[in-house]
């Protein structure tokens, strides 16, 4: 154990090329950068040369945990995968991709706060890292497994409480969208990371330590993740009314104490027995959009149709019933693929259709047969025919493709920014009502890739809205909410509805940016934190409450007794705020990022709301980005970061760079 | 009587075994086990944790609750309770000391009453790694198939350590407490 509270002490360097192993101290990068996506951003900045590709030896894949990693801390087995993603679009480009499971503690207790791998292999290999060492093996008689039959193979040599994270044929393969994955149904999905580990040749990681993580003052954090985990007992910040964690489920990650629909079920083993011989599956969002569909896809709905004249139509994804939707599923994450290519393929497959076109280079189109889907699933992952264009994205598969421009133009509409899945921008897959919508979009529209997965926090205040399309709360009290935001940011005006206090509602996107950074550093559930809004176990309960508030110091709570470090949330926050300030400085350093290229999805907004029908013109959607951008700190004119701001967030090395490449506002 | 007393005991550590372990104790007690049964009505009976492995869930909050209490430190491995969690089945088995009646660990212990002690309020069989030499006898003794004993290093000697049923904590076994699905519980044995 090293002399850290919190922190295991190390970072491990892999580089597959050569196969050196060194460590490095992780008291180089904390607490300024907290861990997790703080210390890969770090990282990144250091050593990722503009021009870098996803495939190139030089791409740093990384696996990072945090201080709360493999603690007492709820939800504490988050860890974060950060590289070049080759799903990004129209440059591959640094993103970051969260997973839960328990690969996370299993590192601390291995000795390592981190992973940084680079180069290629030219063999198979996987890492196998064991109590403060790690091996680069020989993976030839592992490579072409599935992801289930991976994980089984190196249980078998290794023991079976060693931690795996692996890809299957699709990683392999390089599809963009190709996960890594760890145990039944934890994943790092949509950036297509898998790809980066099958271009590094590196089949699995393979996690076993006897260590542990110190605590600075037991008894105290003992205390606070006892109070925090009471706070979150409703479970994800949706949970306006929570129950109890029940007896058919399992949490998605350790340390998990409570309820939420991501979890896995354990019912009923023979219903759910197909294919690899999993039997359980995550329930909700993403995975089981086979079996149930996805209704909320469509687009407009009969609440804005009389208004909306536009030629962009989604749908609801279909539904192929539990059987069917759970062997397709388990074929997905086998062959290690995210889930969310489903529910963009088959909308725009179906427009295909709509169109008139009813084959793609000879195959035959039918997205409401569940064969067809069963065959696509392999020739995508192992890039046969039709397979090989869709296995890099639709947009990308639309270059490559002759099809109407209505097509491309839904392409985009399916990935809108990034070249990611569309995902809660008040658009094209669900609702948001104004004002949620512009948080989410600020988010959106500057950041590197879907950011929802870290800004679920922003998004879900519309379940504590009064009842409107597809979301909204018949129980809460609307004033109630906006006394919750007042104490939060001072204000209840942040979140009333329409367009009014653009001001105030961007400097409230920009601080809940900074606590999602904060959350991807710790790193805790994005589901439940930060908490914002809290969550009750009864009508009663939530009938009886002065407001809704949470606790925004939650993390600072159980932070402080942890490290022994005497930091404030206030702190803690800006911490948060340095990240995503060095996130943009690496990507206006690397890829040019800036003001017009955050524009380049303005279209995306002007298409009218689901719920309310709002939507933006030109003049509206620059009087938001100028205003994130201030309460940013970033110039307007560029987006680019200021020297003061960098400056203040102790970032004064990233001005001077930026500045001597003539980047710096 | 004695006989019929014998068979008693034996069966008992065998439910606990199955309890805790998933398999039941092939063999009986030894000989000298045996004769060490008439010691035991002196020893106080003491509660233990019971696992259930049919509400636990793996999410190892109680490892790194019993690790953050005992050794300020969060670690499964520290941990005096183990959940081997099979992530690919979904099988979740328990593994914690059942504080036998008949305590063969205490008995095996070569510095009984100084390392493998018996708490005086509680009842528990708990090892005082002051003392403790890191012999292993008191794991070899242990009637399951798996001994809920382990080893570690403090200030450069091998120590076993074990539960202990946080003794001297108010409100009992903290894992037992913390458990978010109730899969733990105190069982007390009075007699």
């Amino acid at each position: 154990m090293a002399n850290m509270n919190g922190w295991a002490g190390k970072i491990l360097r892999v580089d597959l090329t050569n196969g050196r192993v060194r460590t490095e101290d992780t008291a180089r990068y904390v607490p300024k950068y907290i861990g997790g996506k703080g210390i890969a951003t770090r990282i990144a900045w250091e050593e990722l040369k503009p021009g870098v590709k996803a495939y190139d030896p030089e791409n740093p894949l990384m696996f990072m945990t945090g201080p709360f990693a493999g603690t007492l801390a709820p939800t504490s087995g988050r860890g974060i995968v950060c590289a070049v993603s080759p799903r990004a679009y129209p440059l591959e480009w640094f993103t970051y991709s969260g997973t839960g499971g328990l690969w996370a503690p299993e590192l601390k207790y291995a000795g390592f706060d981190g992973v940084v791998i680079k180069g290629n292999s030219e063999k198979p290999v996987y890492l196998w890292i064991h109590d403060g060492k790690a091996e680069i093996r020989d993976a030839e008689k592992l490579w072409g497994l599935g992801a289930f039959s991976t994980q089984t193979r190196i249980k078998a040599e290794q023991g079976d409480q060693t931690q795996v994270l692996c890809i299957g044929p699709a990683g392999e393969n390089r599809v963009v969208y190709a996960t890594i994955q760890h145990r039944l149904s934890n994943a790092s999905g949509n950036a297509g990371f898998g790809a980066v580990m099958g271009a590094k040749k590196l089949k699995a990681i393979a996690i076993r330590g006897t260590g542990g993580v110190k605590v600075a003052d037991p008894d105290e954090f003992i205390s606070a993740c006892t109070e925090v985990a009471d706070l979150i007992k409703a479970g994800p910040t949706w949970a306006v009314i929570g129950t109890p964690p029940g007896p058919d489920t399992v949490s998605c990650t350790h340390a998990c104490p409570v309820q939420c629909c991501t979890m896995m079920r354990k019912d009923d083993p023979t219903k759910l027995e197909v294919g690899s011989g999993t039997r359980n599956m995550m329930k909700h969002c993403v995975d089981p959009m086979y079996s149930w569909g996805w209704e909320r896809t469509e687009y407009p709905t009969k609440y804005i149709k009389e208004q909306y004249t536009g030629d962009i139509f989604t749908r609801p994804t279909k539904a192929f019933g539990e059987e069917i939707g759970s062997e397709l599923q388990v074929i997905g994450e086998g062959l290690g693929m995210s889930g969310w290519n489903y529910v963009n393929n088959y909308c725009w497959i179906s427009a295909c259709v709509d169109n008139g076109i009813t084959e793609l280079n000879g195959h035959k189109l039918e997205p409401d047969n569940p064969e067809f889907w069963r065959d696509l699933l392999y020739k995508i992952a192992y890039r046969k025919g039709i397979g090989d264009i869709l296995a890099d994205s639709l947009v990308r598969a639309c270059e490559r493709l002759d099809l109407p421009d209505i097509l491309k133009k839904h392409a985009h509409w399916q990935e809108p920014m990034w070249g990611f899945a569309s995902h809660r921008l008040g658009r094209a897959a669900e609702s948001q009502p104004s004002p949620i919508w512009i948080y989410t979009m600020c988010h959106w529209i500057t950041d590197s890739r879907d950011p929802l997965q870290s800004h679920h926090q922003s998004s879900w205040a519309e379940y504590w809205f009064p009842p409107h399309h597809g979301a909204g709360s018949p129980d809460t009290e609307f004033s109630k909410v906006k006394a919750t935001f007042a104490r939060a940011f001072g204000t209840g005006e942040v979140i009333e509805p329409g367009f009014g206090h653009i001001k105030e509602k961007t400097r409230a996107a920009a601080y809940l940016g900074n606590r999602a950074n904060l959350k991807d550093s710790l790193l805790v559930c994005d589901w439940c934190f930060p908490r914002l809004l809290s969550g009750f176990m009864s009508k009663e309960e939530l009938k009886a409450a002065r407001d809704y508030y949470g606790d925004l110091d939650a993390e600072t709570k159980m932070f402080v007794p942890l490290t022994g470090l005497n930091m404030s949330t206030a702190d803690l926050v800006k911490a948060g705020e340095r990240v995503r300030n060095l996130d943009r400085a690496l990507h206006v350093r690397n890829y040019n990022r800036n003001r017009e290229m955050d524009s380049t999805a303005e279209w995306i907004f002007e298409y009218p709301e689901k719920s309310d029908g709002s939507k933006l013109d030109s003049a509206m959607f620059n009087k938001i980005v100028d205003n994130f951008y201030e309460a940013r700190g970033w110039d307007k004119k560029t987006g680019w970061p200021t020297r003061a701001k960098l400056e203040a967030l102790d970032l004064g090395d990233v001005a001077d760079e930026l500045a001597s490449i003539g980047r710096l506002a | 009587m004695s006989e019929q007393k014998k068979v008693t005991r034996r069966e008992f550590v065998r439910d606990f075994a199955v309890i805790t372990g998933g398999a039941a104790v092939g063999a009986g007690l030894s000989k000298e086990a045996l004769a060490e049964v008439q010691v035991v009505k002196e020893i106080a009976k003491c509660g233990m944790v019971v696992h259930d492995p049919d509400l636990c869930r793996g999410c190892k909050i109680c490892e790194v609750a019993c690790s953050a209490y005992h050794d300020g430190a969060c670690s499964s491995y520290l941990s005096r309770i183990h959940v081997a969690a099979n992530d690919l089945d979904l099988v979740f088995s328990g593994l914690v000391c059942s504080q036998c009646d008949s305590p063969s660990c205490y008995f095996a212990c070569p510095k009984k009453d100084q390392a493998l002690c018996i708490d005086k309020e509680t009842g528990a069989r708990y090892i005082n790694q002051d003392e403790c030499g890191g012999c292993g006898k008191c794991a070899a003794a242990c009637p399951l198939p798996e001994a809920p004993i382990w080893f570690k290093t403090v200030k450069g000697k091998e120590v076993a350590f074990k539960c202990d049923l946080c003794r001297g904590r108010a409100a009992g076994p903290i894992c037992v407490e913390l458990c978010p699905r109730k899969a733990l519980r105190f069982e007390e044995r009075r007699g």
